[in-house]
């Protein structure tokens, strides 16, 4: 027992893995990441495990996510990924657990919350709660050029299917969101306007596609919010146009329609990044960051990544772009093991007895 | 009840009368198509009862929930939204048995996706059905 824990404490001194769990959605996803000593200003971080149950083959098989079925399985994927992470080492592979404990589905949280919970209690090993939003941002501290450029304050850009916030970090932990959408999110407005489109699931990765070799001038449709001052957005009202158009669409004559399609497309995706970047431009100069990060799933459309570094650069060329690996923009648990480093680095664990899934859980 | 709405303030108007039938537990089930103003509703109606947030869509979050403040009897707003369902089995991940409790009141988007999930509920309802004008860009808001 002495001889164990005693190599337990030389663990921590050398490098501490962090068992990651992620159940908050659609999702199972499960990770170790090993976090270093320091290399100069560096920290060395190795994501030793990144395993993602992902669910696309069944989403698109049924045209839509199937969150039923994500929530059933999230239970034998938990236990199916959360075997194969640890392997042979069992409760020995890991130093520190964190887990999503909100915000998300009660349902499907809870899965993961009592795993990390049962976990923490076998192996009396600290156990951190972690914000879904919190481990979106914390995946662009996974890639080393962030790191080496990584200054606060900060500003998030977090866009996905069910997000779309700006938020300012003064420090590791700290957060405050300064803008975010009032109705959908912009990974929704792409979905949804895909839908109305006629195109299949999962819409924004169809519309880029159809975007490449559309007219992104061609339908007028509207930037809501924009000539509003502040940092909130609207999406909602882009269904109501894309409709519109959709259905003037079906009078064009044949030979014109595919090609209108793709303007629509275009269109589409336009109006989206144009509110996106502004906002972002905006609240860049209000709180005077360092830098910018770019996280979520909506972040891989690359017309948004592109637009929004050669503005930043246009106008605030001091400030660094620092997007998140495309390996890590999807739902995934090693985000969240980053952001549960960020915790354990200033001593912040929870009691398991006292960590509960919170679905409404606000940053 | 029909309401005619063409402009967005015109959802307040919809928001008090639904009010006035509200008693605790009800369910109210929004149906129409998408970007019909079934969210634009909710945000509406949790203003009238005292909400200091306001609704954002559920449909990738699947459930939100608001606390109210204007009643005694009503002191939380569930708002689901069935869109990303299926098939009616899917709803069970809904955790819908949890969501219905005595001081709640209920917001459904897409509930026809949901079938035979509600029916054993014995809560009150109210049910609304939007259907939009091409033409005109107005709203025909049904309730009863």
């Amino acid at each position: 027992m002495v001889t164990r824990k005693r190599i337990e404490k030389k663990d921590v001194r050398d490098k501490v893995r962090i068992l990651a769990i992620e159940t908050s959605c659609d999702e199972t996803a499960v990770a170790i990441l090993e976090v270093g000593k320091r290399k100069g200003k560096d920290v060395s971080l190795i994501v030793k495990k990144n395993l993602v149950s992902s669910q696309i083959p069944i989403h698109q098989k049924y045209g839509g996510v199937v969150p039923e079925v994500a929530a059933r399985t999230h239970v034998p994927e938990t236990v199916a990924l959360l075997t194969e992470a640890l392997g042979r080492r069992g409760l020995d592979a890991f130093d520190a657990i964190a887990v999503t404990s909100g915000p998300g589905l009660a349902t499907a949280l809870r899965v993961g919350v009592e795993a990390a919970r049962m976990l923490a209690f076998l192996s009396e090993k600290p156990l951190i709660g972690v914000n879904h939003l919190e481990g979106h941002i914390a995946s662009a501290w996974l890639d080393p050029k962030n790191r080496a450029r990584w200054e606060f304050p900060l500003l998030a850009l977090v866009v996905s299917g069910g997000h779309t916030e700006l938020v300012l970090m003064k420090d590791f932990c700290s957060y405050r969101i300064v803008g975010e959408t009032r109705d959908d999110a912009a990974g929704e407005a792409f979905d949804k306007s895909a839908k109305l489109m006629g195109l299949p699931y999962p819409g924004g990765p169809e519309i880029a596609k159809l975007a490449l070799s559309g007219d992104p001038e061609a339908i007028p449709l509207p930037r809501p919010m924009l000539k509003d001052p502040g940092l909130d957005m609207s999406f909602s009202g882009l269904k109501t146009a894309v409709r519109v158009a959709w259905e003037s669409w079906k009078t064009v004559s044949e030979e014109r329609r595919a090609q209108t399609r793709k303007d629509l497309a275009a269109s589409v995706q336009q109006a989206i990044v144009d509110v996106l970047v502004e906002k972002t431009l905006r609240a860049v100069k209000k709180y005077h960051v360092k830098g910018v990060l770019l996280v979520g799933g909506v972040s891989a459309n690359l017309v948004l990544r592109e637009t929004l570094e050669a503005r930043l650069h246009e106008v605030f060329p001091d400030i660094a772009f620092l997007p998140s690996d495309k390996k890590y923009i999807t739902d995934n648990a090693a985000m969240i093991a980053a952001a549960g480093s960020w915790h354990l680095k200033k001593g912040e664990s929870r009691d398991w007895r006292k960590l509960d899934a919170n679905p409404e859980w606000n940053l | 009840m029909k309401f005619l709405v063409s402009k967005v303030e015109d959802w307040s108007l919809v928001a008090k009368h639904v009010v006035s039938l509200l008693t605790p537990s009800t369910m109210i089930l929004l149906s129409g198509p998408l970007g019909a103003g079934k969210t634009i509703f909710v945000q509406a109606l949790a203003k009238e009862l005292g909400s200091k947030k306001i609704p954002k869509s559920p449909s990738f979050a699947l459930v939100r929930t608001y606390k109210l403040q204007n009643t005694k009897q009503i002191d939380r707003l569930v708002h689901v939204d069935a869109y990303r369902l299926e098939s009616e089995r899917e709803a069970l991940a809904l955790g819908l048995d949890e969501l219905v409790e005595p001081g709640s009141v209920l917001a459904v988007e897409w509930p026809e996706k949901l079938g035979n999930w509600l029916q054993p509920l014995r809560n009150p309802r109210i049910e609304m059905h939007i259907t939009v004008d091409p033409r005109h860009e107005t709203r025909h808001v049904r309730i009863r």
